[in-house]
């Protein structure tokens, strides 16, 4: 391996592609996105709890007035403090003309055997979404619960049952340290540092994806020929690598300043105690995953963009790698339940999925060191066997112009010697 | 010797691309490698590149096996392009580097070749704002920015306008005077034929014709004579037919006598000369007659 041609290739690569805009435009984002976010949290810091109020009472259905159509009798008279947003109707014509006359948003028409079944029927306006909306309302379960224990309990227990948890988050390590107290420090805590691994997933992939580009221009301008007669596949594919790895870690490094600089910001404006809560250990396993996910997928899709005739036609066949590593996104709704779930385990072996989901899962919980050791020796041990048949596949493909092998072409470039 | 190709063998798959393969080039010459589309001349030039294994066979350049001369070598590769969106001047540069030269000592002769060949306002302006022209000069010079001693150039005056290809010509005549070894491949047989020393001509990846230019074409000349003269006595030693054609004679010799021979009789019984000349054969029809008559052995001259 003639290092020092590397060393060329990669900062060839470094230097075209930084200038590239879309790298520039997604360097940009971390940057704009806090500067945006911290110039909110200026305006308004003082307010949050009536901004949080405001956002509450907008989902809230149950804040606006409810009509009730009462026949089993529970619920008459009204409680005086329910007056102001429940009104009674004497029967269901009177109640849904209000209804229609937008007099009330929704009405409960409560039945007669409601103490034995609990059947209560709501008539909305519009989609159906909104008599879901009202039954999961804590509003309305307060007005149930008030008037069903109203003069049977004391009042300090009926307030109780009628909000039983004013719930705080505290997650507690294996290390036994109390993490994410507080709403605010479950942002900072879990939000995120996933939102950042988001980040570093997208990052793998567009750096990657440059990569790709970059193999398929100097294919599709023929440029490739002048190329490697003056420098080996392999010392040309190593370059290549290299170089837009390290334009990776510069997004990276350009992303984790500036969020660092706006927590820090946060902390001045916000008074938010402990904002830079990113864990080490995610962050340090964040930057392990990039580097073998980017290496692995590199080396792939300079294997793959080699065999393309055209930049459609590379992008189409990286198209497969897309699609395993959009799977730990496709379940990322589950992982926040239980990121250690055993699909999510399971998937964090596969030398395809492992970097996007350990992302993933690294800022969800305390992820077991047997999947972390696991995952990176898959890797480790991935990577050589991609390298074997991504330097095949690239210096075959390289000079095969205006058509695209078929797959019996590319078995045999895979077997020979 | 700067080339020795010995039995080289190229397979791909089942088909066999070069099927053994010997030649050799010396220094300073400028060695025509020509065939028909498909005889493996790209395929051999690939191999003697180190961009494709041999399968069989020896080949060394320079002295070494392919590959360890990189930066002695440059090559213009029949399918060739440059980075489209990038300047000038740093393509060069970076061609340059990748051969070995250092940054500065790149810079500095892509700097005086883009003087050689009047595009040194361009160093500073994308590849792409470059006329299709000038992109074909500066990918010539692309292979001499590291100052190579042998110069592989696959079908440079392919897309070439008549002032362009005069231009790339005269560079290359100059390249040779500058002492550089040069191969040539190409299907413009008179540009062959105006510029090399000696030929290989290559079919179904095996070799039909090899040796001196001249001395191919002194061997394929036909036994064919043009005089102008006051007449063509009958029965003349040597020759076989005369055909009158215009203000001259046709003469078709026997296999077995030579121009001069039929000079020294024509002069022996007195008839006045105007032009005697032994009638030229291009080298296209000496190609296509050793491509079409190629029956699998190859025909060594040299």
């Amino acid at each position: 391996m003639n290092w020092r041609k590397v060393w060329v290739v990669a900062r060839h690569e470094y230097l075209a592609n930084l200038r590239r805009p879309g790298f520039i435009i997604m360097t940009a984002i971390v940057p704009a996105l806090g500067l945006v976010v911290l110039m909110l949290g200026t305006v308004f810091a003082g307010q949050a709890k009536r901004l949080g109020s405001f956002l509450e009472e907008q989902f809230d259905i149950a804040s606006q007035s409810t009509g009730v159509v009462d026949r089993s009798g529970t619920f008459s008279p009204i409680l005086p403090k329910y007056q102001d947003q429940f009104i009674l109707y004497e029967d269901e014509a009177q109640a849904e003309q209000a209804l229609t006359d937008e007099r009330v948003s929704s009405v409960l028409l409560i039945e007669e055997d409601y103490l034995e079944t609990g059947h209560v029927v709501v008539v909305t306006t519009g989609s159906g979404f909104g008599a879901a909306a009202v039954s999961d309302s804590p509003a309305i379960r307060s007005f149930f619960i008030d008037h069903l224990l109203a003069g049977q309990v004391d009042p300090a227990l009926q307030e109780r049952a009628a909000d039983p948890l004013d719930v705080e988050s505290r997650v507690i390590s294996s290390g036994g340290e109390t993490q994410g107290e507080g709403p605010l420090g479950f942002v900072f805590t879990f939000v995120i540092p996933y939102i950042l691994a988001i980040f570093l997933v997208m990052t793998i992939f567009t750096t990657s994806g440059y990569l790709l580009q970059s193999v398929a221009e100097e294919k599709e301008s023929r440029v490739v020929e002048i190329i490697v007669s003056s420098i080996r596949p392999v010392e040309l594919m190593t370059g290549k690598v290299a170089g837009l790895g390290v334009l990776g870690l510069t997004q990276i490094l350009i992303w984790l300043i500036s969020a660092a600089g706006f927590s820090g910001g946060a902390v001045a404006l916000l008074a938010v105690v402990g904002a830079a809560t990113i864990p080490v250990r995610v962050l340090v396993l964040g930057v392990v995953y990039y580097l073998l996910g980017f290496t692995l997928y590199a080396i792939l899709m300079a294997g793959v963009g080699a065999l393309g005739a055209t930049m459609q036609e590379s992008q189409q066949l990286a198209g497969m790698f897309s699609f395993f590593a959009a799977i730990p996104y496709m379940i990322s709704g589950f992982l926040f339940t239980n990121p250690n779930m055993l699909v999510a385990r399971v998937l964090s072996f596969f030398p395809l999925t492992a970097p996007t989901m350990m992302m993933l899962r690294l800022p969800l919980a305390e992820v077991p060191w047997v999947d972390v050791v696991g995952s990176i020796v898959v890797l480790l041990l991935s990577i050589p066997v991609a390298l074997w048949a991504g330097a095949k596949l690239f210096r075959v493909g390289l000079l095969i112009y205006d058509k695209r092998p078929t797959l019996k072409e590319i078995w045999l470039i895979l077997r020979e010697k | 010797m700067i080339i020795q190709v010995e039995d080289l063998v190229k397979r791909y798959g089942d088909f066999v691309a070069v099927d053994r393969l010997s030649f050799s080039v010396t220094q300073g010459e400028i060695f025509g490698l020509l065939g028909p589309n498909g005889a493996g001349k790209t395929t051999t030039i690939r191999v003697i590149m180190d961009i494709l294994s041999p399968d069989e066979g020896r080949v060394l350049i320079l002295g070494e096996p392919p590959g360890q001369a990189k930066g002695r070598v440059g090559y213009l590769p029949e399918e060739r392009g440059l980075y489209r969106n990038q300047k000038v001047l740093d393509t060069l540069i970076y061609l340059g580097e990748l051969k070995g030269v250092s940054r500065s000592a790149a810079r500095e002769r892509a700097t005086s070749l883009l003087e050689r060949i009047q595009l040194e306002e361009w160093a500073g302006r994308k590849v792409k704002d470059l006329s299709q022209g000038m992109q074909q000069r500066l990918q010539f010079v692309a292979t001499l920015v590291h100052d190579p001693e042998v110069l592989f150039l696959d079908e440079p005056f392919q897309g070439l306008d008549p002032v362009n290809m005069e231009r790339v010509k005269a560079l290359i005549v100059e390249l040779r005077q500058a002492g550089k070894t040069i191969v040539l491949s190409s299907h413009q047989m008179n540009l062959v034929e105006a510029l090399c020393d000696r030929i290989l001509l290559v079919n179904r990846g095996r070799s039909v014709l090899y040796g001196p230019l001249a001395e191919i074409k002194r061997d394929h000349a036909p036994n064919l004579i043009r005089v102008r003269a006051s007449h063509i006595p009958p029965n003349l030693p040597g020759v076989v037919t005369t055909e009158p054609d215009d203000d001259a004679y046709n003469l078709i010799l026997a296999d077995d006598s030579s121009p001069q021979d039929v000079l020294r009789a024509l002069l022996d019984q007195n008839v006045q000369i105007q032009t005697y000349e032994v009638a030229p054969v291009p080298l296209e029809d000496i190609f296509v007659a050793a491509v079409s008559g190629d029956e699998g052995g190859a025909h060594e001259l040299a």
